[in-house]
């Protein structure tokens, strides 16, 4: 049976034609992937199915049924719910509260809360979802709200649920968890439309796959018949380079040392314990671990966040005396931090002020306190040149840029402040393969500079491929360290898991 | 006067003085859960105040003069919304502009019709003691006896306390109102109308206020001064504040605030000895140094609604 079917939808934007007569037919059971890069209509076709947009023509078919879908109620009526990358929930009602709004059940004008409770433990036990229906959900991790947001939606009755790039904010092992639901909801009969651009996560859980590139429909394979290197090339319209090409180097002189570091994080407890490393001169020196096992804290002490309780960090050669991240900046530091939205870029200014942020004190950007435009500009534009920012518009919004131009304004930035050690700290989350790939040629682009790179990366693969030694940190402690060449995921992922005994340690 | 009768007297005098404050605070408390700040307390207040009193003035009860500042209450907060919530314009801007105008507006009203420039003449009001709601038999219990000789006015800003408490904790319609206020965007996707509910908060949290303006000019006084409403809207608001935008929070916001007030006026009178050196100024100053300390102290670990302020724009 036909679950969802929508056929020659088109949807014109001013000045763009965002989906091309997309054909879909959705079986009834199945989890349906639909991806593409940024921009490629995915979103705006999910958004056409949950009535938040018009289509400019074309028909929706839902159960065999032609409809029309106004407005998000209307698809709630048709039993189409959405579980959006933003999630919708407000923090300082309790789990149940928020399942409910909107339907509440009532004893007169009262809110029946007992009532309401019951069901959301009846729905909760009935799908595998555990959720405590008292808690707030502000004290719950990312991924129970995303499985609030679940409830809510099968608690509406839906029989297609769309998930638009529900992995982006979860953690690996949350997204695991993810694709668990998602699997027992396909057995137990809904439909399930997978929006993602990550082509592992699609070629785990996916049954069909249809591929979007520029507003048109590439095609639909079945998971069986394809694999990540042709559907990288129907997404972007060529051949990519998923594997990374290995960049030989003559390693230098150590640029940075850490020594015993010991770092407490904000909830006062020691998240880093006595770690040591050098990092040299052409070399790419990866951090492996499950998040959560030290990373932010080593990244708040490099950057100078946070004081470490005990150890040194040296840049340049050089003990640094006191740490704050003027002082790190000031002896070579770059830092591309993972949220780049709330560390890398201030989003209501516009790329020309994102550019120069860092340098806006100094000439030839500014003299005696007051900004030159013409120099600011003239420098923006050259960048954007130079980094294929688009659009090419050095006055437009940074809130208003995609993910991956975000990013290549930010290296754009980092990369052009004098350094000689990048601090990548998840440099392609939440990032599409073409910028990725973008990402990946500029890192090793800096390490032929003779530029150290310290990428802490939860992504395995990235790691694998781009380091030329992997330390993996466990519980806050440096538990190993490896060449690419001498290991493999499974290995580093038993040590990452701690099931391997502590080996040797620089 | 004995001692009981001090007691309650001065408690009697301490409700008076915060019912103004209170009914301005919960009409903060109204249109902030739904997310509008409504600064423009002040000045509704000062309409009101003034309405009240042109009522009952003409119709020679005070009740007139209540539904006359009801009715102002109204058309303030539908201009309040009608900028806020359908242009969703600067919240702040609409009540500073209504404060500002009520300045005008109001003095130049004052002239008009009673053809004063201070006062209006005295009208019936709530605070007289025909007006005032005796309870006999309590009279002499210390503490109770507070209750025995309240306006009606007093009697409505308790019982709009603990109505506005179950409505907005334990009725369906509280919890959309709240949820409005913490996020417009997810309350708009569970099918909830966000703009409408705007719209009915920030009325009724304009008539409340209205209540407090004329708890002031028919309540404690017996007409309208062109001091009024003499910053007991932004009182008020800082009650909401103290109160953690909570109803009951509100009133023992305000209960404190009036409370000061009262001490002030005692202190004067029993000031002996070194006290007396004391420049009146500083008794004067008290309750706003009391308010500026207790802001103080709470402010960090007061949290308002996640969406207070924010204009509300669909997609």
């Amino acid at each position: 049976m036909k679950a969802l079917e929508v056929k020659n939808i088109t949807k014109r934007f001013p000045g763009i034609l965002a989906n091309d007569h997309i054909n879909l037919s959705i079986n009834k059971s199945e989890i349906y992937s639909i991806v593409g890069e940024n921009g490629a209509g995915k979103s705006t076709l999910m958004k056409i199915i949950y009535g938040l947009y018009t289509q400019t023509s074309g028909e929706i078919y839902v159960f065999g049924e032609k409809v029309k879908i106004n407005n998000s109620n209307d698809a709630i009526k048709l039993k189409i719910g959405m579980v959006h990358q933003e999630f919708m929930l407000i923090p300082r009602f309790s789990v149940t509260e928020n399942i409910v709004l909107g339907q509440e059940p009532k004893r007169g004008i009262f809110f029946d809360r007992k009532t309401a409770v019951k069901e959301i433990k009846e729905i909760s036990d009935r799908y595998g979802l555990k959720v405590d229906p008292l808690e707030k959900v502000e004290n719950l991790p990312v991924g129970i709200q995303q499985r609030v947001e679940i409830l809510k939606v099968l608690r509406r009755g839906a029989e297609i649920l769309i998930f638009d790039e529900p992995t982006a904010v979860l953690t690996p092992e949350e997204a695991e968890d993810l694709f668990k639901t998602l699997s027992f909801l396909r057995d137990s009969g809904k439909t399930i439309i997978f929006i993602s651009h990550k082509l592992k996560e699609v070629m785990a859980i996916s049954d069909r796959i249809a591929v979007l590139r520029r507003g048109k429909l590439q095609g639909v394979v079945y998971k069986e018949k394809t694999n990540k290197q042709e559907l990288a090339r129907m997404m972007v319209g060529r051949d990519v380079v998923l594997e990374i090409p290995a960049a030989l180097v003559k390693r230098g002189d150590t640029i940075t040392s850490v020594r015993n570091l010991t770092v407490k994080n904000n909830r006062g407890i020691v998240g880093l314990k006595d770690v040591s490393f050098d990092v040299h001169s052409g070399e790419i020196l990866g951090i492996a671990g499950v998040e959560g096992n030290g990373q932010a804290e080593l990244i708040d002490a490099l950057i100078g966040f946070t004081k470490p309780v005990s150890g040194s960090i040296s840049l340049s050669g050089e003990k640094v005396k006191s740490i704050n991240p003027h002082n790190m900046r000031e002896r070579g530091m770059a830092y591309i931090p993972e949220d780049r939205k709330r560390r890398g870029l201030i989003l209501p200014f516009r790329i020309k002020d994102n550019m120069i942020m860092g340098q806006h004190n100094k000439k030839p950007f500014s003299r005696n306190g007051i900004l030159n435009d013409m120099e600011i500009d003239s420098f923006a534009e050259k960048k954007i040149e130079e980094f294929d920012v688009r659009p090419r518009d050095i006055y437009a919004k940074a809130a208003n840029l995609s993910g991956g131009t975000q990013q290549k304004v930010l290296l754009a930035r980092e990369l052009s402040i004098w350094h000689n050690f990048i601090l990548a700290a998840q440099p392609t989350r939440g990032l599409d393969i073409g910028a990725m790939e973008f990402v990946y040629k500029m890192l090793i682009e800096e390490k032929k500079r003779g530029i150290a790179v310290l990428l802490v990366s939860l992504e395995l693969s990235e790691i694998m491929g781009l380091a030329d030694r992997i330390l993996v940190l466990y519980e806050g402690e440096i538990i190993g360290e490896k060449k690419p060449g001498e290991t493999s995921e499974e290995d580093l992922g038993l040590m990452m898991l701690g099931l391997k005994k502590k080996e040797k340690v620089v | 006067m004995d001692n009981t009768s001090l007691l309650n007297s001065s408690l009697t005098q301490t409700m008076d003085y915060a019912a103004p404050i209170l009914f301005a605070a919960l009409g903060g408390v109204m249109s902030e859960n739904a997310g509008v700040f409504n600064i423009a307390l002040e000045g509704i207040m000062r309409f009101a105040a003034f309405f009240g009193v042109w009522g009952a003035y003409i119709s020679g009860t005070p009740w007139i003069g209540l539904l006359w500042g009801i009715g102002i209450g109204i058309v303030i907060g539908s201009l309040h919304a009608y900028i806020t919530v359908k242009w969703a314009g600067d919240q702040i801007v609409s009540g500073v502009a209504i404060n500002v105008m009520s300045m005008g507006i109001i003095t130049y009203l004052l002239e008009l019709i009673f053809k004063t420039t201070g006062y209006s003449p005295p009208v019936p009001y709530f605070g007289s003691s025909v007006n005032r709601i005796h309870i006999v038999f309590i009279e002499n219990i210390p503490f109770l006896g507070a209750f025995s000789n309240l306006t009606i006015l007093v009697w409505f800003a308790i019982i709009l306390t603990v109505l506005m408490h179950f409505m907005l904790y334990r009725t369906v319609f509280g919890l959309r109102i709240r949820s409005v206020g913490e996020n417009p965007y997810a309350a708009e996707t569970l099918g909830i109308n966000v703009v409408r509910i705007k719209w009915f908060a920030v009325i009724m949290g304009s008539i409340f206020a209205a209540f407090g303006g004329m708890a002031l000019s028919l309540g404690t006084l017996s007409s309208f001064t062109n001091a009024m409403a003499n910053g007991k809207g932004f009182i008020g608001l800082a009650a909401m504040i103290f109160g953690k935008w909570t109803p009951f929070g509100a009133m023992a916001a305000s209960l404190l605030f009036a409370s000061a007030q009262v001490i002030q006026l005692l202190l004067q009178v029993a000031a002996s000895g070194f006290a007396k050196l004391i420049p009146l100024g500083f008794y004067l100053a008290l309750p706003y140094i009391l308010t500026i300390g207790a802001l103080i102290g709470v402010v960090g670990r007061a949290v308002p609604p996640a969406a207070d302020g924010e204009p509300y724009k669909k997609e």
